[in-house]
């Protein structure tokens, strides 16, 4: 599904990614794991097309299409999702116009019509079910004033509606509580199938007690420095990452 | 007596109202003339000016359902420079709502200065929607003068959409204790459009509030100016005074100057101001683009949640709502080909 070979990228002239590879093939769930600034959100970003990061070196196939040539609206149609760290508060644009466009704009380029509104109504009224989800929800600014586990509801949320084949969760957990990390978790398991792919950017083994990995990567200083089975998440969390740093 | 000659010329073909509320009367005011007289039984009578636009008569105790909308419309009836004064007079203890929209309906070099003058006597209330859509040859200046007794409310939201030079001037006295003055405004433009906002809000009795919400959106080589003085007398004791003007540039080229001021001259009051200018937020737009949102709808839905919060205060909701569609609609850049018009205004 995901193909990622040598890929250099940075910001500000400063290079973060020093030359990555990885393979997920449909069905994977791949964690990756590093101290922070490793260079784990600037991965998340560059696969999502943020501008902001320069790209030189490598290539990265999605499907056997190259990603790095399309821009991020593009990218998520094609069906890729990025769950941010950081959702962003948008004042002023409901939920319900702000899953509407999106879906739409997504329908089109899979040469569907509109969704009508009551189809509509129903999906969401499904999706907002698998992250527990209140329906007043709906009518309230994207983000605006939610705390921080709800906006990360809100993202797995998000990634229900619109199903995307690969789906990036960069440090979904991050401020979660242990409820809250539950109910993310759980809505991951129950979106997961044989045919889609999640990529958990994440520091502790503590998300991945509720979501299994098929492969968990160690990422350093730009580079993956160690793959392996998920029981390498334990032992980071037993040992640190300095053993993996100084064995380099 | 003798002849009474009622001026009353035929409302054009083209001109639709875009923004038709169900318990709304409609007057026209056509090149600055009252077309028709117009009461209804909430005790609210509108007859002609002394010389012109409308004067407006809101009886002591009045609570009004719903709005009366005035519309005035300039057409190639009279080309020349028009100047029309309008009195609002609001009676004590009354709850009134008037809707003014101004739109220009052929294509020529407009000049209109309007007055509007309100007098809120006590306890009254009244809001005052400005709703603005001329075309790109058209100046249009508006002078507000408002009078505050003892305890009354008003609340004027303005909503600037089109024109090539307009000036919204406002200045509001707080006469009475315990008014309440509130002043919001948007204002969008493109082109080579400018609109300029000025406001002075004095303060000169103790316990009144009065807050000031301006937000624009300037494309292109638009230019826009605020100017913004909250004076507070001597004995203004325990005065509240809010301002803020923020606005948001979408080209290199646009323009707007900032000015607010403060002058205070009691020393028991909560003031304050505040001024920004800035571009469109990169972060919020990745963040609508990685769910597949194209960039200029997310641009769109960023400008749109950047005035959501001024056009939020319009208390008509269905009003408010058919304004924020006619904001969406000219931020789309849809004017120029308004719903049943033939003109191409922009």
């Amino acid at each position: 599904m995901l193909t990622i070979k040598g890929l250099h990228a940075s910001i500000d002239g400063k290079e973060i990614l020093k030359g990555i590879d990885l393979k997920v093939k449909p069905g994977e769930i791949h964690a990756i794991m590093g101290p922070n600034g490793s260079g784990k959100s600037t991965l998340s970003s560059v696969l999502a097309g943020r501008e902001t990061f320069e790209v030189h070196g490598g290539e990265v196939l999605f499907e056997g299409v190259n990603l790095l040539e399309l821009n991020p609206e593009e990218r998520a149609r094609m069906g890729i999702f990025l769950g941010f760290q950081y959702p962003v508060e948008i004042p002023g644009v409901s939920n319900v116009n702000f899953m509407k466009t999106a879906i739409n704009e997504k329908r089109k380029y899979q040469n569907l019509p509109p969704m009508t509104a009551a189809e509509f109504l129903k999906l969401m009224r499904e999706k907002m079910a698998v992250v527990e989800m209140d329906n007043s929800f709906s009518s309230r600014g994207v983000n605006v004033g939610f705390s921080g586990g709800e906006k990360k509801r809100n993202e797995i949320f998000q990634m229900a509606m619109l199903e995307p084949k690969l789906a990036i969760l960069d440090e979904t957990d991050s401020g979660l509580d242990i409820d809250a990390l539950r109910i993310v978790a759980a809505g991951v398991n129950k979106l997961k199938t044989n045919e889609n792919s999640f990529i958990i950017i994440t520091h502790y083994q503590r998300l991945l007690d509720y979501i299994i990995p098929d492969v968990v990567h160690v990422l350093y200083n730009g580079k993956i420095i160690k793959t392996a089975g998920k029981e390498l998440a334990l032992e980071v969390e037993e040992r640190g990452y300095d053993w993996l740093i100084k064995g380099e | 007596m003798g002849l009474q000659v009622k001026y009353a010329p035929e409302i054009p073909e083209v001109f639709k109202c875009r923004v038709p509320l169900e318990d709304t009367g409609q007057v026209y005011l056509m090149n600055g003339f009252l077309r028709d007289s117009y009461s209804d039984k909430s005790g609210i009578d509108i007859v002609p000016g002394e010389t012109s636009g409308f004067k407006i008569n809101v009886e002591d105790g009045t609570a009004q359902n719903g709005s009366v909308q005035l519309i005035s419309i300039r057409d190639s009836a009279n080309t020349a420079p028009v100047s029309m004064e309008n009195e609002i007079n609001v009676g004590k203890d009354s709850t009134s709502s008037f809707l003014i929209c101004t739109h220009t309906l052929s294509l020529n070099e407009f000049v209109t200065e309007s007055f509007i003058k309100i007098e809120a006597d006590s306890y009254s209330s009244s809001h005052i929607v400005l709703m603005q859509n001329e075309h790109n040859l058209s100046t249009h200046k508006i002078n507000f003068i408002i009078n505050l007794q003892k305890g009354a409310f008003v609340r004027v939201n303005i909503v600037t959409l089109h024109g090539a030079l307009l000036e919204n001037n406002i200045e509001a006295s707080m006469m009475g204790e315990g008014a309440v003055c509130e002043l919001n405004g948007i204002y969008l433009a493109d082109g080579t459009q400018q609109i300029n906002t000025k406001v002075i809000m004095n303060h000169l009795v103790p316990h009144c509030n009065s807050s000031q919400l301006f937000k624009g959106i300037l494309d292109n080589e638009a230019k826009a100016s605020f100017s913004g003085r909250i004076v507070v007398a001597k004995d203004a004791q325990k005065t509240e005074a809010y301002q803020s003007n923020h606005n948001l540039l979408l080209s290199r080229k646009a323009k707007v100057y900032a000015q607010p001021q403060l002058e205070i001259y009691a020393d028991d009051v909560k003031c304050s101001h505040g001024a920004t200018s800035g571009r469109l937020d990169q972060n919020a737009l990745f963040y609508m683009r990685s769910r597949g949102i194209g960039s200029a709808e997310a641009k769109l839905l960023q400008q749109i949640a950047f005035v959501y919060d001024v056009l939020e205060k319009i208390e008509n909701q269905e009003l408010r709502g058919r304004l924020q569609d006619m904001v969406e609609s000219r931020l789309r850049g849809e004017f120029s080909h308004c719903a049943n018009c033939s003109m191409n205004c922009c």
